[in-house]
């Protein structure tokens, strides 16, 4: 007497569980809380890093989420979803509930992807902006430590002469891409840009001679500036830093060329307005008050710096539209 | 230097660091044992604690946690023919059928002495002459990672049992499924259909799970007889292997560690490449290639000294020049520098004290995982006893855990049920499986590093060709493929002839 095909039943049990393991993992953060804001945060908050463990995203991240827990007293969980320049993590935060429990912190290339057009979706629109809370203003163009280029001037005369002879590494699409056009366009030069891939990538390329310049953080390279083995070209910020004052400014040299990396945080559309401002004010709190977090940034070479929610969110729309001009001009 | 290191292992030897070793390492090998919980896995939930102790202790874990990681796959793909991390891929193809054979506790003797050799080797390569590798490996830009690659996929024709045909086919359905998600470079969707899940493409561990362990418990569980059970000797004595066993597998046993080292020291290719071509490479040399996935030490001593001597390997760059060699390596780093230690070409005579560390760390890590594995293997082998319906689907919910965990997507679980289920049909319809996944994974490699490549050339494809040490790798690419095809082709007369 047979009742059903037991091979049947094993394929249907086997289905099941997939579905039941599926749904297990959808339905725990499914309960919003619906008691207002007032007793926000009550549980601990996920925090979405659109980047690998170990890079300085995660590294940035990780180090003002554990500060946070103090002011917060709830404990902050950072998960890297990693993938597609970014754009899987960003949309997770998106479509998670907007109860102040899922928050994203990222940075520029949120706003590149959307420019690009690989997102449908922008940060500074459709995402409530919790805000700022550290700015990287020491990116730089590196050279190897026997190139022949000393500063900025001398590449930029070089590639003059020589127009798509420079060969300069960038990660398509990325932050540092842009830099490239902007530099192209201000100084009226044409580089042969080349793909190499993320931060590690390009150290790598630049150190085994297969390009001439990489754009990349003075933060992740200073260990290769003291060993004489990359010279930095300048740095795109503003003004000299105090972190690195011997570097002179792309400015200076004069190209008017300014990035900064904004490393931002932000809520998914419609979360209440009170629980992005009292997670706001714990950012403000551990950024301008926190003596260890500012130490700790320090040796990152990157800095503490705060921007409240609207200011984050005008920030963010301006350098967008900065970025979207870059693109477009260089098209 | 020797100063140095003695000074390392008396770090080390403090009660709380060789604690938090000897936990990683045990940490690791349950890891490394589950399917779908990998080394990666175990370094990356372990990386945050460690940010809140000092650096040398926060490096004993890892270590521990990364040989544990490696080594643990070994159990479940002799036990269970399931890969228990992509490392131990190859180890299910010999160490298997010797288990079937009931010779489990020569597989386990064979792969536990290898891989605490193969690692302790690479970890000597790493102490001695980390410096002079790496600047080696700086020489690999595009075109040569190239040409590796596309060397590498011509060892598919020694994975394909019987029909090349269907081993190519295998192959080119990996590299398919590799290119659905953002193109590399200019990250455009290819094959998404408009699913912004697949933005991301799919994931190397729901890929390898599913094909390997769940297609492969569709494929038991359609058995009547529990063939797990089979007339097992589930009593083991000593370790199983005899001094002079060993010795024969001397040369196979060094190859195969050098190809470890010398994949790992390649940043982005990795020890789940490795095991794979050091496999290859042993059965193309043997004498007796037929002998191979029927049970034959050779293959789980290929497998197993390969993807532990990749851990030294990964290593050489990550300490030497500070470039991560692979996933875990990356991590690493990451631990490293939230310390305020950034890795880089002056770290080793800066920072001598976490250095020769960070050495003393894995060679207690290797000893303590070699005692484990000794201790445990009698034990290891009870899972055999437990009914599969009862372990069975526990795998499968460890391995959507897994799966789910990577990336923290539960998108990855229907990768890992599509995946599952396309593994069960391959195997029913007798394509073999390893070459989906060498596609996979160097589909990619190749695809980003061919068109880096071109761009570096002006589109040009003559350097490719030119430049010295790819030109090596084309020519031993082509001369194995016109090997192999001669021989098959002198098999083929001479069967005709009797």
């Amino acid at each position: 007497m047979k009742f059903v095909n037991p091979r049947f039943l094993f394929f249907a049990i086997f289905i099941g569980m997939f579905l039941l393991l599926a749904a297990c993992s959808n339905s725990t953060d499914g309960k919003a809380s619906e008691n207002g804001s007032d007793d926000y945060p009550e549980k601990s908050i996920t925090v979405v890093v659109p980047a690998g463990a170990g890079g300085d995203t995660d590294r940035n991240t990780r180090t003002l989420a554990k500060n946070l827990e103090d002011e917060l007293g709830v404990s902050l969980v950072v998960q890297n979803v990693n993938g597609a320049g970014g754009s899987t993590g960003t949309r997770q935060v998106l479509d998670a509930d907007p109860d102040g429990y899922t928050v994203l912190a990222f940075h520029d290339a949120a706003l590149i992807n959307n420019v690009l057009d690989l997102t449908d979706y922008s940060i500074a629109d459709d995402f409530e902006v919790a805000g700022i809370g550290i700015l990287d203003k020491a990116n730089t163009f590196m050279v190897s430590g026997d190139s022949k280029f000393d500063n900025l001037q001398d590449m930029v005369a070089y590639a003059k002469d020589h127009p798509g002879e420079v060969k300069v590494a960038t990660e398509t699409g990325a932050f540092t891409h842009l830099q490239l056009l902007k530099l192209q366009e201000e100084a009226d030069v044409e580089f042969n840009i080349v793909d190499a891939g993320g931060a590690a990538d390009k150290i790598k390329a630049l150190l085994g001679g297969q390009v001439d310049v990489v754009p990349t953080s003075l933060g992740l390279v200073q260990e290769y500036v003291d060993s004489g083995k990359m010279k930095s070209l300048g740095v795109m910020s503003d003004e000299r830093l105090e972190l690195f004052p011997d570097v002179p400014t792309f400015k200076e040299q004069g190209y008017d060329v300014v990035f900064d990396k904004i490393f931002f945080w932000a809520f998914p559309p419609e979360t209440p307005d009170d629980v992005v401002n009292k997670f706001s004010d714990a950012m403000e709190k551990v950024v301008k008050e926190n003596g260890e977090f500012a130490d700790k940034l320090k040796g990152y070479g990157v800095n503490p710096e705060y921007v409240g929610p609207g200011e984050a969110e005008k920030l963010i729309k301006e350098t967008q539209n900065n970025y979207k001009e870059i693109y477009d001009s260089s098209k | 230097m020797l100063a140095d290191l003695i000074a390392g292992f008396s770090t080390m030897f403090q009660l709380y660091n060789m604690f938090l070793v000897i936990a990683g390492v045990a940490m690791g090998l349950v890891f490394g044992s589950i399917p779908g919980l990998t080394a990666t896995m175990a370094v990356a939930i372990c990386l945050p604690i460690t940010f809140v102790m000092d650096p040398s202790s926060g490096m004993a874990l890892l270590m521990g946690l990364y040989i544990g990681g490696v080594s643990g796959g070994l159990i479940p793909a002799i036990l269970l023919k399931l890969p228990g991390t992509p490392s131990s891929i190859s180890t299910t193809f010999d160490g298997y059928p010797m288990a079937q054979k009931g010779e489990a506790g020569k597989a386990f003797g064979f792969a536990i002495i290898c891989s605490f050799l193969g690692g302790i080797l690479s970890i000597f390569v790493l102490i001695l002459i980390s410096p002079p590798l790496a600047e080696f490996a700086l020489k690999f830009g595009p075109i040569e990672y190239f040409a590796i690659t596309i060397f590498a996929l011509t060892l598919i024709s020694s994975l394909s049992e019987g029909s090349i045909v269907k081993g190519m086919l295998s192959a080119l359905l990996g590299m398919f499924l590799a290119m659905v998600g953002s193109a590399p470079i200019d990250a455009f969707p290819r094959f998404t259909f408009g699913m912004y899940q697949l933005d991301a493409g799919f994931s190397l561990l729901p890929a390898l799970i599913g094909l390997f362990a769940v297609g492969e418990i569709l494929i038991i569980s359609e058995k009547k007889i529990n063939p797990l059970a089979q007339k097992m000797n589930t009593k083991l004595k000593g370790i199983g292997v005899s001094i002079k066993d060993f010795i024969s597998q001397g040369w196979n046993f060094l190859r195969s560690s050098l190809i470890g080292i010398g994949i790992g020291i390649l940043p982005g290719i990795g020890g789940g490449t490795a095991n794979i071509i050091a496999y290859a490479t042993a059965k193309n040399q043997s004498k007796t290639p037929e002998k191979f996935g029927k049970g034959i030490a050779d293959g789980v001593v290929a497998s197993e000294s390969s993807n532990n001597a990749a851990i030294g390997g990964a290593l050489v760059p990550l300490m030497a020049l500070g470039i991560p060699g692979d996933t875990v390596t990356a991590m690493l780093l990451g631990g490293l520098v939230i310390h305020g230690l950034q890795p880089g070409p002056i770290f080793f005579t800066q920072n001598t004290d976490i250095v020769y560390g960070i050495f003393a760390a894995l060679i207690i890590a290797n000893i303590a995982m070699l005692l484990f594995l000794i201790y445990g293997m009698r034990y290891f082998i009870r899972i055999l006893s437990i009914p599969r319906h009862i372990l069975l689907p526990i795998i499968i919910a460890l391995c959507a855990v897994g799966a789910f965990a990577e990336n923290n997507r539960v998108f990855d679980i229907w990768a890992l049920l599509f995946f599952g289920i396309l593994g069960y049909l391959l195997i029913k319809f007798k394509f073999p499986i390893a070459p989906v996944i060498l596609g996979f994974i160097l589909g990619p490699i190749a695809e980003t590093n061919l068109r880096r490549g071109l761009q570096l050339t002006d589109e040009s494809f003559w350097p490719f060709l030119t430049h010295p040490i790819a030109a090596v790798f084309w020519v031993i690419a082509i001369g194995s493929v016109v090997l192999k095809a001669w021989g098959n082709h002198k098999k083929k007369k001479s069967l005709g002839g009797v």
